[in-house]
C-alpha cells in the first residue's frame, strides 16, 4: 500500500512522513516490550524450576542407619530380620500393609511360613514398603502402619504384629490406618506390646524417615509390585522356578533349597520375637 | 486478498491476531473470548498438575522413575523441577503473560508426556501415569494409556489454538500492548 501512494504522489507531504515515523517508532517500542515480556517469561519458568528443586530437595528426609528400629539389618538397616539368623535359607519379602495381594499371601501362607521360622529352615528379611498411600494422595495408612510395624521391631514384637496387622487388613480403598488410633488398638491383640512408649512411637511417627528410606530402596530395586517374595534371592511368588507356589511347594522348595546344610538354631530371643504358628 | 486482509488490520475492532481460513468471518471478540477460554482451562490444568505432585517429593521422584526412560541421575531433577514448570506455566497462562511461550512449553510437556506414556505402554510396563500425582507401578489391568493419552491430546488442542492465535481478553498481554 505505501509502494502504490509513493507511485501516486511522488513527494510526500511532512505531516504523511511524520506519521510514518511516528508508526515505526509505535512498532519499534511494540517489539521491545514483546521482548521484555518474552524475557520476563523465561524467567519466571527457569526460577520456577530452579525453586522448585531446591523446596522439594529441602522437603526430603534426611535418613541415617542409626534412626532404625532397633534389630533391623541389612545395607542402611532397612530390613526387619525374623527367625534364625544363620537358617540355611532366606525368604525375602517386600509387603506393604494395606497392599490387598499380600494381604491374600498372608492368610494362605502365614501358618507354613511361621512353621518353616520354628523349624530354623529359613529367616525372613522383611521389607515394610508404603506405597499404596500414593494412590490417593493424602493417604496416610501405609506409612502409619510401616512406622508401627517399626515401633513394634524396635521392641521385639515386630512379627506377631505384623501378623494381626495382615489378620484385621482394611479394605485397600479404605484409608482405616491414617488413624493411628486403630494401629495402637490393634496392638493390643499382641501381649506385651501397647506400651506408653509404644504409643508415643505409633503417634508420633518416629520411625517415619527410615519408613520413607524402606519405600525410596524398593522403588529403586526394580521390583514394581507386592508382595514380592524371593527364596535366597530367586522370585518366588506367584511362581518359583515355573512352579506355581502353594504352601506345599514353598516347604519343597525350601527343603530342597536347604538339602545337605544343618538347620538354623533359634536364640532364646529370636524365638520369642515369633508369630506362633497358628495365630 | 491482500486488500481485505489490510482492510481488517486497520479495522479497531481487531487489535490482536487476523483471523484467516475459515474463522475469518468470526468476529475478532469471539475468538478473544475463546482464546480466555482455553487458557484458563489449561492454566487449571497445569495448577491442579503442578500441586498434586508438589506435596511428597519421594513419590514425586518414582512417577519419573517408572517410566524407565531417564537414568537415575536425572530423576529427582525431573521429579522435582517438572511440578513447578507446570505451576510456573499456570501461572503465566491464568494472568495471560507471554501466552505463545507459555502455550508453547505447555505443548512440549504435553508431546513429551503423550511420548513417554506410549513408550512405557509399547514396552508393557504398568503403571499409572503420575499425571495428576499419584504415579509408580499399578497392576496391568489398571493401566489406563489411551485414556491417559487421549485426554492428553484434547489439552493439546487448547494449546495449539493459543500458540495459533494467543491473543485474548482478560491477559497481561493485552494491557501491556505487547501482543
Amino acid at each position: 500500500m505505501s509502494t502504490m501512494s509513493q507511485k501516486n504522489d511522488g513527494k510526500r507531504s511532512a505531516r504523511e512522513r511524520m506519521q510514518e515515523e511516528r508508526a515505526a517508532e509505535q512498532a519499534k517500542a511494540r517489539r521491545l516490550r514483546k521482548l521484555a515480556v518474552a524475557g520476563t517469561v523465561l524467567a519466571v519458568l527457569v526460577v520456577a524450576v530452579v525453586v522448585g528443586i531446591l523446596v522439594m530437595n529441602s522437603k526430603t528426609t534426611s535418613y541415617s542407619a542409626a534412626q532404625a528400629p532397633a534389630g533391623t539389618t541389612g545395607s542402611n538397616n532397612l530390613q526387619v530380620p525374623v527367625g534364625a539368623a544363620n537358617a540355611p535359607s532366606t525368604l525375602t519379602i517386600y509387603e506393604d500393609p494395606r497392599c490387598p495381594a499380600c494381604g491374600e499371601f498372608e492368610k494362605s501362607f502365614h501358618t507354613t511360613v511361621n512353621q518353616l521360622l520354628g523349624q530354623g529352615k529359613i529367616q525372613i528379611r522383611y521389607h515394610v514398603v508404603s506405597f499404596i498411600d500414593r494412590h490417593n494422595p493424602g493417604d496416610t495408612g501405609s506409612k502409619n502402619a510401616a512406622n508401627a510395624l517399626g515401633c513394634a521391631q524396635n521392641v521385639g514384637l515386630f512379627h506377631p504384629y505384623h501378623d494381626v496387622l495382615y489378620a484385621n487388613q482394611p479394605d485397600e480403598t479404605d484409608d482405616a490406618w491414617a488413624d493411628k488410633g486403630k494401629l495402637i488398638t490393634l496392638a493390643k491383640q499382641v501381649k506385651g506390646l501397647d506400651t506408653p512408649a509404644f504409643e508415643s512411637c505409633v503417634n508420633n511417627n518416629t520411625f517415619g524417615a527410615w519408613v520413607t528410606a524402606v519405600e525410596t530402596d524398593f522403588d529403586k530395586s526394580g521390583y514394581n509390585s507386592t508382595p514380592t517374595i524371593l527364596l535366597n534371592g530367586t522370585s518366588a511368588y506367584p511362581t518359583y522356578n515355573g512352579v506355581s507356589i502353594s504352601p506345599q511347594s514353598l516347604i519343597a522348595a525350601v527343603d530342597a533349597a536347604n538339602k545337605g546344610k544343618p538347620l538354623g538354631t533359634l536364640t532364646p530371643a529370636s524365638a520369642s520375637a515369633l508369630a506362633s504358628p497358628n495365630s | 486478498m491482500i486488500t481485505s486482509q489490510q482492510g481488517e488490520a486497520e479495522a479497531p475492532v481487531a487489535r490482536g491476531a487476523v483471523a484467516r481460513g475459515p474463522l475469518r468471518r468470526v468476529p475478532a471478540d469471539v475468538l478473544d473470548w475463546i482464546g480466555t477460554a482455553a487458557r484458563l482451562a489449561l492454566a487449571v490444568v497445569w495448577a491442579w498438575a503442578g500441586l498434586a505432585k508438589v506435596s511428597d517429593p519421594e513419590t514425586a521422584a518414582q512417577a519419573v522413575r517408572a517410566y524407565r526412560i531417564l537414568p537415575e541421575s536425572l530423576v529427582r531433577p525431573f521429579g522435582y523441577g517438572l511440578p513447578f514448570l507446570e505451576l510456573a506455566v499456570a501461572l503465566l497462562l491464568l494472568i495471560g503473560l507471554g501466552t505463545r511461550i507459555a502455550a508453547f512449553v505447555s505443548g512440549v510437556l504435553l508431546l513429551v508426556y503423550i511420548a513417554s506414556i506410549a513408550s512405557v505402554w509399547a514396552r508393557g510396563i504398568a503403571i499409572d501415569c503420575g499425571c495428576f500425582g499419584g504415579g509408580g507401578a499399578v497392576a496391568a489391568s489398571k493401566t489406563e494409556y489411551l485414556q491417559e493419552i487421549l485426554r492428553d491430546t484434547g489439552f493439546l488442542i487448547l494449546t495449539a489454538w493459543l500458540l495459533w492465535r494467543p491473543a485474548a481478553k482478560l491477559s497481561l498481554d493485552r494491557w501491556l500492548a505487547a501482543e
